[in-house]
């Protein structure tokens, strides 16, 4: 809501019409002529090369899906093989004019795409850039396999070939010299040095993290395009959309330049939609989408209508003429652009496809439609190369492709994991647990005032930083330095040390945040660096994913926890995989700051720890003070792993009630994974997640007070990774323990918390440790909360019931056995 | 009339706001729109225009005030006009100190029927419900299991609950234990896991007064209450006399000499002592027995409990029968007794059903003491060191000493004498004592 864009209401109803310019589709109409004067004979012949090596590697993958075996080679390959035997001229058409600066982002159809990528780098590095990439990677370990087998020795281009295919095709076959060690596999293949990015087993998936990584180039002023690579199927998905949108999302013209202070470029990347009409057996074209042609949807967008085309995908020539231009006008700061590559797949979506939804006559036309027989015989006839030539070309390409297939399934030469001899291999992979100051200490942060002088670090330095005064005195909440602050001031000294860092989401710029985290952030930074999304949760979470792929540190707030279901995919199963799925070469220093609601009901209110503690690969934190939540974010913007920052607006204002000295000015971390004893006590443990542990504090008090039952309460602070250490020493002192969250009680992180301390301090347990969580209903309305989440009341009932009854004390609320098997048997 | 400015409230969870600064002194004249002050919640800033024109009468609040929204701050009028009451009605509250979030009171929900503490011994069928905790510390404690009350849910047995019995002094009987065990299957355990570890309070570095803090362990806790109990509940004192040991020496010096081919070279000098108690308690039913309330237990045989000391507290393992042991039986019996006392073996059966017990503080070279009896037993011998006495002829003599504490309820200090004389008398003729 920038206030410089006056919303008119004398021009919003003044009469008109919205008006569209025509989409040219396959308009290429250049001679041979014509393309002698911007190709070489070399040229030519390389193109036919590249489409013959990618229609040889998965004619092989095809033969020994279906018949265990190619050349007289024999092989069983359990893994998934989605071929695209057709779209050779697209892949080759697309990659020609790209560069290693260039990154290219694709699909779970992405061989083609991934070799022609990596071929038309290894033709445009020399051979010493060549041969310190394939000896640094994996420190040689791919290079020494193929090294001084190549067919023409000394030649680094051709055995920089013989790497790209080993490698593709070892991870393929997940073995440990794959360019992902095996972890990746068939749809998750890529290669960093060459400029190629994930491929992404989720329809769709790639295209907000690909716009992530075009931010990053557009934040970071760095060289080159991205590519958002997807099929037509794709473009039916939610993240799809969201990606285009923000792509172009108008304030990058508009407002980002800041009266040329900065860039005012639009975002530099092309939606390359590859078009060949089947999501895997919908036909997008008349019967699973709305448009004819997925170009048409450039004309949704935005004014430009994304420089939408559509191009002929079966001549490579026309592919790389569209290209190019798409390419020039994104350097020339005009993009998003979106391109539609028309093609076919020829074989089926995957080996076990029978193609029940699709005529013989309709394959066998676009068999004769071959682009690679069609460019041979262009060729031939127009006398750029003989039919020979192109035979021997041919050949040497089969030879080689035996000489790699023999490779990859050599087991000594190409092992996979050894679990038995290394069972931590894969954990070692699960997370980073690097700290790093900053993601590019080479450059100054980009900001626009000296932090002293920001109007909400003044206002902090007269807040008080402990909740209590000299005479133990509780402080006016207005006047003390809460929650909030914490994590303000947090991100704040990220953002003047760490020139790439930068934070979005809805309404983060001016309004301060929904809960005015962000209040002073706006004064502090340049549009680029802090900006308001578009409402739209996957392109947020997706495009923080491509960001950090891409070598930044991103900070992305997702308001209330609860829109974590619009950014599913995203979450769980891009920003929590690609460590692993890397081998640990992608790194993902993502914050994810979400926000449990209070007052709001159903659909805002929820804590939602379970969901995300659930998916490997992702640290999960829940502070409930001022202290905590600085030190928990200061950890997490010094990590390099990905973590969703659960924060509760309850407390929010909340001052330092436990950490005497007060919450520090200066720089500290609070490492994750370790709990925090809040009280001490003997009697029984009082677990807690989140801000319900001011009301486990209430029923330490009423406990203590009324009965004389002295409570220990332990605060998690963090749910992933947790040390149970600290509570097992608690637990096997007092013999009691009750877990207690605001998450609702079925499936909970407190439920896998309790098992997790009866497996481990079962001898010294006085009573099963016993959760108490919210009811497994909707959030109420703020006046019936209590009937909903855990009371320091309840928490007393509770012990009563389950663990020790307490002399004297009267329950309110009913937690008995019986009315617990009553309840799951009605599935509340 | 002047008009009142007051707080105003930005949003329905503002309950307070602090004034940041003000644009107006007192006697200013402001026109309607201009700036009167600045405020802020905890998320927002702003500032507060004036509604009327006029001159500031009054101003209640100051920079860097709390103040409660809707409370008046000040007051714009005509200049010179008296707004004393006005002020007046408003002084309490703008001087009042910040109203912070009330908490709400819950209303009185209708009282569901509170646990009523457990009186059932035992909940359905025969099985115990005993939390694992409640019987790892009944098994470290020997608690008697038939009193304990169970108090937790569904009747189970919970730490209290041992607590509670120990406290009552219902230490566990062999029987008690037993039924216990045979009660609930799951008891198999040969030893009860060690304690937790107690955390060592940090030492403050300088501090005179510096200690540790360790919890009693469970034998400690037993021991404690069952020496408490014994010299609370009884009447004891202790006889001392002493024997020439002559004969005992030369027969051990003959063991060390010659015994070992025949396997008896490790019968030590309190084997002899046990074996002469074994031969002569039997003699003495009085000195050989418990006293359980007003009931004698008069046993039939020599049940002698031998003291021995271990790392984890006093232990004391029973040698059953002894009288019809020889003097290699018993000191086989007691050397095997004494090493799964250390090593912590021994079950509560081998721990319970003396009838005397005999304790050894002479090989420390204690010359005399008073031995607690171990309860419900009568008495109990001590031995101690051995001297050298002079005889009336002027030579010397080695004495072992021998302390008999008994329990003038049970035990009148004659017959106690008498026992300690026999006693002695067979010692100073072991030789003869063997050949019976």
């Amino acid at each position: 809501m920038p206030k410089s864009q006056y919303v008119d209401p004398g021009k919003v109803f003044v009469p008109g019409s919205i008006t569209f310019t025509d989409i040219p589709s396959c308009q290429y109409k250049k001679t041979l002529a014509q393309e002698k004067k911007i190709y070489t004979k070399d040229d030519f012949l390389r193109i036919y090369r590249d489409m013959r090596i990618i229609r040889e590697f998965e004619t092989m993958l095809n033969d020994i899906k279906v018949k265990s075996e190619y050349n007289g080679i024999k092989y069983n390959n359990p893994g998934p093989a989605h071929l695209s035997i057709g779209q050779e001229a697209s892949a080759v058409g697309e990659a020609y004019c790209l560069d290693i600066n260039d990154f290219t982002f694709g699909s779970h159809r992405s061989h083609g795409e991934i070799l022609a990528k990596g071929l038309s780098s290894i033709h445009k590095l020399d051979d010493a850039e060549l041969y310190d990439i394939m000896k640094d990677f994996f420190g040689g370990d791919i290079l020494k396999v193929v090294e001084g087998k190549q067919e023409k020795a000394g030649d680094v281009r051709d055995l920089a070939i013989d790497f790209l295919l080993y490698g593709a095709l070892a991870e393929i076959f997940a073995r440990t010299t794959g360019f992902n060690r095996g972890l990746g596999g068939s749809m998750h293949a890529f290669f960093i040095p060459f400029g190629i990015f994930p491929n992404n087993a989720i329809v769709g998936g790639a295209a907000p993290v690909a716009l992530g990584a075009a931010l990053y180039k557009r934040a970071n002023h760095k060289k080159g395009i991205v590519i958002a690579n997807s099929g037509d199927g794709a473009t039916g998905r939610g993240p799809v959309l969201e990606a285009l949108n923000m792509s172009a999302m108008r304030q990058i013209t508009e407002l980002w330049g800041m009266d040329g202070k900065y860039s005012s470029d639009g975002m530099p990347i092309l939606f390359n939609v590859f078009n060949n009409f089947y999501g895997m057996g919908g036909q997008t074209q008349g019967e699973t989408m709305a448009y004819d042609s997925p170009a048409r949807l450039g004309a949704g967008f935005n004014v430009a209508q994304l420089h939408a085309e559509r191009v002929n995908g079966y001549d490579p020539l026309a592919v790389i003429d569209a290209t190019t231009r798409k390419k020039e006008l994104l350097l020339a700061g005009k993009g998003p652009a979106l391109l539609e590559v028309a093609t076919y797949r020829i074989s089926g979506h995957s080996p076990s496809d029978s193609s029940t939804y699709r005529t013989a006559e309709e394959i066998e036309a676009w068999k004769a439609a071959c682009p690679i027989a069609a460019y041979r015989a262009k060729m031939v006839k127009g006398g750029i190369a003989t039919d020979e030539e192109f035979a021997a070309i041919e050949e040497s390409i089969v030879r080689r492709m035996e000489k790699i297939c023999k490779l990859a399934i050599d087991d000594e030469l190409s092992p996979r994991m050894d679990l038995d001899k290394d069972p931590a291999m894969i954990s070692s992979l699960m997370f980073s647990n690097n700290s790093v100051k900053s993601m590019d200490p080479t450059r100054e942060p980009e900001v626009l005032m000296p932090k002293e002088e920001n109007p909400r670090v003044k206002q902090l330095a007269t807040k008080a930083r402990y909740a209590y005064d000299e005479k133990g005195a509780a402080i006016p909440k207005i006047k003390l330095f809460g929650v909030r602050d914490a994590i303000f001031e947090s991100i704040l000294d990220k953002f003047y040390e760490d020139p790439t860092t930068i934070a979005y989401g809805e309404d983060n710029r001016d309004w301060g945040g929904a809960f005015a985290v962000y209040r002073g952030l706006t004064e502090a930074l340049p549009y680029h660096r802090f900006f308001n999304s578009p409402i739209s949760e996957s392109a947020i979470v997706g495009s923080a994913v491509g960001y950090a792929m891409a070598g930044g540190r991103a900070i992305v707030e997702l308001m209330y926890a609860d829109f974590i279901g619009c950014a599913g995919d995203e979450i769980f199963n891009q920003l929590s995989k690609w460590q692993s799925m890397s081998a640990g070469i992608l790194k993902m220093p993502v914050v994810i700051r979400v926000s449990v609601g209070s007052k709001y009901g159903a659909q805002h209110s929820q804590d939602w720890t379970a969901l995300t503690a659930h998916i490997p690969g992702l640290k999960v934190c829940f502070p409930s003070t001022p202290y905590d939540a600085k030190g928990l974010m200061n950890a997490a913007l010094a990590g390099t792993d990905p973590v969703i920052f659960f924060e509760s607006q309850r407390i929010y204002d909340k001052g330092e009630e436990f950490h005497k000295e007060g919450v520090p000015t200066e720089y500290y971390e609070v490492p994750f994974g370790e709990p925090d004893v809040k009280r001490e006590g003997k009697d029984v443990t009082i677990l807690t997640i989140g801000a319900v542990l001011y009301r486990a504090m209430d029923a330490a008090k009423i406990l203590e007070e009324k009965y004389g039952i002295s409570a220990e309460v332990i605060d998690t602070r963090s749910i992933v990774p947790f040390n149970y250490e600290k509570v097992l020493e608690s637990v096997k002192k007092t013999g009691r323990i009750i877990i207690v969250g605001d998450a609702v009680d079925r499936n909970s992180v407190m439920r896998d918390m309790a098992s997790n301390i009866a497996e481990m301090a079962f001898d010294y347990l006085d009573a099963p440790p016993v959760v108490f969580g919210s009811r497994n209903w909707i959030t109420p309305a703020f006046e019936l909360e209590k009937y909903f989440f855990p009371q320091a009341d309840g928490i007393v009932d509770v012990i009563c019931q389950k663990i020790m009854p307490i002399a004297g004390h009267v329950c309110t609320i009913n937690e008995s056995e019986i009315e617990h098997i009553e309840r799951n048997k009605k599935g509340i | 009339m002047a008009t009142p400015v007051i707080m105003p409230r930005q949003g329905q969870s503002v309950e307070s706001c602090i004034i940041t600064a003000w644009n107006k002194k007192v006697g200013d004249t402001v026109a309607e729109g201009d700036i009167l002050f600045s405020y802020e919640t905890d998320k927002s800033a702003f500032d507060e225009p004036a509604q009327v024109s006029g001159t500031i009468l009054a101003i209640l609040a100051n920079d860097g005030d709390v103040v409660p929204c809707l409370d008046t701050v000040c007051y714009i009028g005509e200049a010179g006009e008296d707004i004393s009451a006005l002020v007046k009605a408003d002084a309490p509250a703008a001087a009042a100190p910040a109203a912070e979030e009330k908490k709400e009171e819950a209303p009185a929900a209708a009282a569901a029927p509170a646990a009523a503490p457990a009186v059932a011994t035992k909940a359905e069928g025969d099985m115990i419900r005993i939390s694992p905790r409640a019987k790892n510390l009944a098994l470290q404690s020997g608690v008697d299991m038939t009193k304990v009350v169970p108090t937790g849910p569904h009747g189970r047995i919970i730490e209290r609950d041992i607590n509670a019995a120990l406290d009552a002094g219902f230490v566990a009987n062999a029987a008690a234990v037993e039924a216990f065990l045979a009660g609930n299957p799951i008891v198999t355990e040969e030893e009860a896991p060690a304690a937790a570890a107690p955390a060592a309070a940090a030492p403050v570095a300088d501090d005179v007064l510096a200690y540790t803090e360790e919890p009693m362990t469970g034998i400690r806790k037993v021991i404690s209450r069952q020496m408490h109990a014994s010299l609370s509940e009884m009447a004891q004192l202790t006889l001392n006399s002493s024997f020439d040991a002559t004969a005992m020496m030369n027969f051990r010096a003959t063991l060390k000499a010659n015994g070992e081919a025949m396997g008896l070279g490790k019968i030590s000098l309190n084997d002899m002592v046990l074996y002469a108690v074994s031969r002569t308690l039997l003699n003495h039913p009085t000195i050989n027995a418990n006293l359980v309330g007003e009931n004698f237990r008069l046993f039939k045989h020599a049940n002698i409990g031998m003291a021995v000391d271990t790392e984890r507290g006093l232990l004391v393992p029973t040698i059953f029968g002894a009288e019809k042991m020889s003097l290699a039986e018993i000191s086989a019996a007691a050397k095997g007794a004494a090493a799964k006392a250390r090593d912590g073996k021994l079950s509560p059966d081998e721990m319970s059903g003396g009838s005397f017990t005999v304790t050894n503080l002479g090989s420390m070279g204690v010359e005399s003491f008073t031995p607690v009896i171990n309860p419900p037993q009568t008495a109990i011998l001590g031995v101690c060191a051995i001297t050298q006495r002079v005889r009336a002829d002027g030579t010397t003599y080695p004495a072992m000493g021998l302390s008999l504490t008994f329990d003038h309820r049970a035990v009148d200090g004659a017959p106690a004498a008498r026992f300690l004389a026999d006693l002695c008398k067979a010692l100073e003729n072991f030789g003869l004592l063997l050949a019976k």
